[in-house]
This record gives C-alpha cells, structure tokens and sequence, in this order.
C-alpha cells in the first residue's frame, strides 16, 4: 500500500464518463468483459459492456504488455533477389486499462525488471510508456486466491496509476497514484460527485495460505536434490497452461513463420515445463525429466529470482490453481515445502 | 569475470533490443569438416560494421530468414576487424540450413552478447589452450586474440583433439600454429580416428594432455568441448599440472532465444548463461545445479 497522491470521490456514472472521454482522445480502452463463461480483456466502446461481477479475467494483464504472439520481424524473399527485412510495425497504441485486480498489477513490477534489466526490451517499454492501468480493489475472491500470502492484499493499491475502492452504489473512491493516474482523473471533471457517505463495499477476504515463503526459500536454497521433487511432478502433464496464465511468467520463443516468399520473426509465450524448452539441437536436454523442469518453475518463482532480483515472481492470483486440468496446486507445494522446512 | 557487457550496459543509459538482426552477407564458406562449416560474414551496412565491436568469448544470433535464429559464439578473433566468423555444426534446422547457403547470401546476426574470456587478466602468464571437436570454435577466437598480441603472454600451448582427422576444425590454422616457434602445439584423435599419414599423436585428448609438460606456475587455461573430455581433462589441469579451478575458464552452450536475459531459457540456478556467461571459471561450474 502507498499513500495516494490525491483522493476523489465519484457517484455512479464515472465510468461512463471516463470512457467517453477516452473515446473521444481516441484513447484505446480495455476492461475485463464476460465471454465464454470467463471474464477477459477486451476492448470496449461502451462502459457498459463491462463486466460487474467477476474475480479475475482469465489471462492476465500482462498479455496488454507482451502479447500471447507478436511479429518482431518482416521478411520477404523475391526470386532472384536478396532477402529483405525490417522492424515489424509495433507501434504502441495509448491504452487505458480498466478493472485490473492488485494481483495482476502487482506482477507488473516483475515484469518490468525482466524486460529493463540491463538491456530494455523496445517493445515492452514502448507499450508499458503508452499504457494506464486503473486498478480496482477485490471485493470477491475465490478458494484459490491467495495473494495475501504473497504480501499483496485485495484493496492493495501498488501497481495501479488510479486505483478504484467501490462503494455499494456504484460510486468509488479513486486514488491518484502517480503522474498518469492525475493524467485520468483530470478526465472526470464534472463527474457526479458521490451521495451520501463514501462507505465503501468491504475488500475481500483472502487467506494467507498455510505456507511460510521464507522457510520455502530457505529450504530450496539446499534442497535442489530431494525426492519431493519426483513427487510433486507425477501429476504434471507438462501443457503449460499454468505459465501461460500466469502473470509473471515471462519465457518466450522466437521462431520464424513463413511461406517460400514472405514471412514474419515471431516472439511467442513459451513454458520451462515444456521438454523441448532446453532441448539442444544435438539431443542434449539440461532439464531432461518433468520434475526436472517442475523444479525450474518452481525455483524460479521462489528462490532464483529473489536471489537475482530481491523479489518473489509469484503474487497469489491462483490462476495456475483455477487452470491446472491435473489439480496440481501451487498452495499445498508451498504447504509441503513449508513443513518439509520445519 | 569480465566486466565486458553487464558493467557497460549498466553504467550508460539501457541499451534498446528490437531483435532486428544486423544484415550479413556470408563473404566466404570454408568446409572444415564433413559436417562443420566456417562462415565469414561481412556487414552490408559499413556503418554498422565499423561501429561493431565484441571480445574473445562473446556469442551472438545467426539467423536464416524463414528458419530461425540460433545461438554461436563468435570464432574469429576481435582482433581482426572488419568480419566475424562462425563454425557451425550441422544438427538442426538452422544449421542444416546454414549448410545450404553459398557466398554472396544474407544472414542476420544480433550481438555480441554475453561476457568474454579474460584476455587481460592473462597479460604476462603461460596460457594453455584445450579443445576437442567444434568446441575449438571459441577457442580459436582467443588464440588468434593472444598471438596477434604474442609479446604480451607467456609460453601458449595448444592442445586440440577430435574423433578422427577427418573432424579436426581449422586443419589451415593448425599447420600455421604447429609451424610457429612460439607455440607449443599438441594435435590429437581418438584411437581408430588416425590415417595412414596422421603425424599428431593418437588418443583421448585428457590423456595427451596428462603427458604434456605444462608449467603450474603463473598459468591459465580455457578449455572447450564436448562435456565428457571437458570432465576428464578438468582434474588432469589441476591434480597432475596444478592449476587452480579458478584458472582455467571455459564457455556453457544452453539452448537461448533472446540472448540478453529475458527468455528464460538458459539458466543454471540463478544465472543466466547469457548473461553471466557464457565464459564460466571452472570453480564457479562447481557450485551451479548441474543443469548444463
């Protein structure tokens, strides 16, 4: 939580406001909208087509970022001519987010260091610069949150350049957070100030989990051989769903796409429980077996980039519990390694 | 370690990656072996190539348009300016691609990347240089960087096996070494790899190696190739010839797509190959996962 720069109270109706406004900047607008059953990131021309009720969208914020698929480079090759390239049009679109949760916004953080450490991926950066997210805190959680344990709470404002505290009547009290969020909320002048009381709806209630990542850390840091690991991976189909939808998960591919005449460079999501991810060409595989790589992911999220990077790559979102189609589930690996330590 | 990418980087403003490639026109194809080629690539932008810099070690992206993009070190030497070169292995889409193309054809190369050998840190000692099969490759790139600066190094030796004659790499290169006065050259193959008019010796590249006369004192050495010689010659350079493990450096090939620590693909624990490598000292190899 930090102190917001600024407090405005807004009555039902500002987001309407705000999304005509955005509209009329030309401002592209996306907000979690209910499809298939599941709630997801989609541009909007209207606030109402927004969703009210949901907990999280299935994919995460960081797809805005850093795209499920994204062409890098152009080529095309004429008969009887070189091969010529260039830059695949990239070109950042001004972006506002809507409705996304503390989770997802508090990955943002892991994201950033990722993409900026030493050398800064142009792609992110520009989309990162171009893009405002307006926050908004849970007021609904599922049995699979579990982002307090991770140090993030549902109302927690981090992350967010405007964050959101609804209040019961469609109002909200929003936090001005930084220079983009003031940027926003200069687009409500003349919105309907709230009625009555600025009660807000209660933030949810999410569990910490029965896991301690400190004792987690402690105990990866010097078991790298143990037989928990063996365990803990026979469930594993290795399909990578759980990286996909994961909000700091990062891996990606490059591959070639191409006809015998033209064809793109392509950066796409990648898995570290794939068993080709290391594979060498000449049959070699670093992590050969799916406990192997389960450790990886695991590692990584706990131990590796804390090490590197001072931080934990996981914030409790619980997609990869809600999507695992095994039951694998993140809470009681963290569980088992918590007692194991103990 | 080298200070040569991470430092730089850090200290002046981030540098921008689009994963553009610099456009290469392969210059001159040499067949080494019956399934390693060297290609010499040459900048079509000159600015670009005059521009370019890199040190012994560091490795980069080749890429075929339309097969993709994989990882070499850059075999020749920074010393000689102007082109770089890549030996390149056929053994998988993009090699055996590589191995289709002819002088005159464009390739894209993105780098240098990664950290270097450190060629100044040896100023002044004895430097032995262990290779087997194509692991030469990023060897080769510091020998040439040590002879162009001879006066400046101690006694070299270099000691280079392969499976038979026939896989030696650079076999040019090797008469020029041999013919030198001021290199001590041990050239080998593995028994049953010898030819009627083979005059090298004959064996495992460690056991040659135990036989050399290599001082212990004030000596480095950069070792490369296939991880088994790589395990066996490791205790001959420090039990028999007494080298400490924190002289003797050699380089990690993991699989990468990225190249600048962002894939995620390439670590050992929690270090990136392309970052903090991919030249390692062998002390530091003691104390990662073995996951290389």
């Amino acid at each position: 939580m930090t102190d917001p720069r600024e407090k405005l109270v807004v009555g039902a109706g500002w987001q309407e406001k705000l999304v005509d406004a955005l509209h009329g900047d030309n401002v592209r607008v996306l907000a979690p909208v209910l499809t298939e059953g599941t709630a997801e990131f989609r541009e909007i021309s209207a606030a109402a087509e927004m969703a009210t009720e949901w907990i999280n969208t299935r994919t995460p914020v960081k797809a805005v970022l850093f795209p499920r698929t994204e062409a890098l480079v152009e080529f095309e090759r004429r008969p009887g001519e070189d091969v010529q390239f260039t830059a695949a049009d990239n070109e950042a679109v001004p972006t506002v987010v809507l409705g996304a949760r503390p989770c997802d916004l508090n990955a943002l953080d892991v994201l950033d260091t990722v993409f900026n450490w030493d050398y800064r991926d142009k792609l992110y950066a520009e989309r990162r610069a171009a893009t405002t997210f307006v926050g908004v805190a849970c007021t609904r959680s599922d049995e699979a949150c579990f982002c307090t344990g991770m140090g993030g709470r549902a109302d927690d404002n981090e992350g967010s350049d405007l964050f959101v505290r609804p209040m019961p009547d469609g109002g909200a009290v929003l936090e001005v957070m930084n220079e983009r969020g003031a940027a926003l909320a200069k687009r409500l002048d003349g919105a309907a100030p709230a009625v009555g009381t600025e009660e807000l709806v209660p933030p949810a209630q999410v569990g910490a989990g029965p896991f301690d990542t400190e004792k987690v850390k402690e105990w990866l840091d010097t078991h790298f051989d143990d037989d928990f690991w063996t365990d803990m991976s026979l469930k594993c189909l290795g399909c990578g769903a759980c990286s996909y939808l994961c909000p700091t998960c990062h891996c990606f591919d490059i591959v070639d796409e191409s006809d015998w005449r033209k064809g793109q460079r392509r950066r796409n999501w990648d898995c570290c429980s794939f068993a080709q991810f290391t594979k060498h060409a000449s049959g070699h595989n670093p992590r050969p077996e799916q406990h192997s790589r389960c450790r990886n992911r695991i590692m990584h999220k706990f131990k590796y980039f804390i090490d590197r990077f001072g931080r934990k790559a996981c914030v409790g979102c619980g997609r990869c519990i809600r999507v695992c189609g095994a039951g694998q589930d993140l809470v009681d690996i963290l569980a088992e390694i918590t007692t194991a330590a103990s | 370690m080298c200070t040569c990418n991470t430092a730089t980087a850090a200290e002046d403003a981030l540098m921008d990656v689009d994963y553009v490639p610099y456009r290469m026109r392969i210059d001159k194809v040499t067949a080494e072996t019956p399934d390693v080629k060297t290609f010499k690539l040459v900048f079509e932008n000159e600015e670009q190539g005059e521009a370019f810099t890199f040190k012994a070690g560091q490795f980069g992206l080749y890429s075929i348009f339309g097969y993709g993009e994989a990882t070499f070190c850059v075999a020749s030497s920074p010393t000689r300016k102007g082109y770089i070169e890549c030996s390149i292995k056929c053994a998988g889409r993009v090699t055996q691609a590589f191995h289709q193309l002819n002088e005159g054809d464009i390739v894209g190369f993105r780098g240098p990347y990664g950290n270097c050998f450190p060629v100044e840190e040896m100023k002044g000692k004895n430097v032995v240089f262990v290779g087997g099969g194509i692991g030469l490759a990023p060897v080769r790139s510091v020998i040439w960087n040590v002879l162009d600066r001879r006066e400046e190094f101690g006694d070299i030796t270099i000691c280079y096996g392969a499976r038979t004659v026939a896989d030696l790499v650079y076999k040019d290169e090797l008469k020029q070494w041999d013919a030198r006065d001021d290199v001590k050259t041990i050239f080998t193959v593995d028994p049953g790899g010898e030819t009627p008019d083979w005059t090298g010796q004959v064996g495992f590249v460690p056991t040659v190696l135990g036989e050399a006369d290599i001082p212990a004192e004030n000596t480095v050495c950069v070792l490369c190739g296939p991880p088994i010689m790589i395990k066996f010659s490791l205790p001959v350079l420090t039990a028999t010839h007494g080298l400490s493990k924190e002289n003797v450096f050699t380089t990690l090939e993991n699989r990468m797509k990225c190249g600048i620590g962002k894939c995620g693909r390439c670590n050992v624990g929690n270090l990136y190959v392309c970052k903090d490598g991919p030249v390692f000292r062998c002390s530091q190899l003691e104390e990662l996962p073995p996951e290389f």
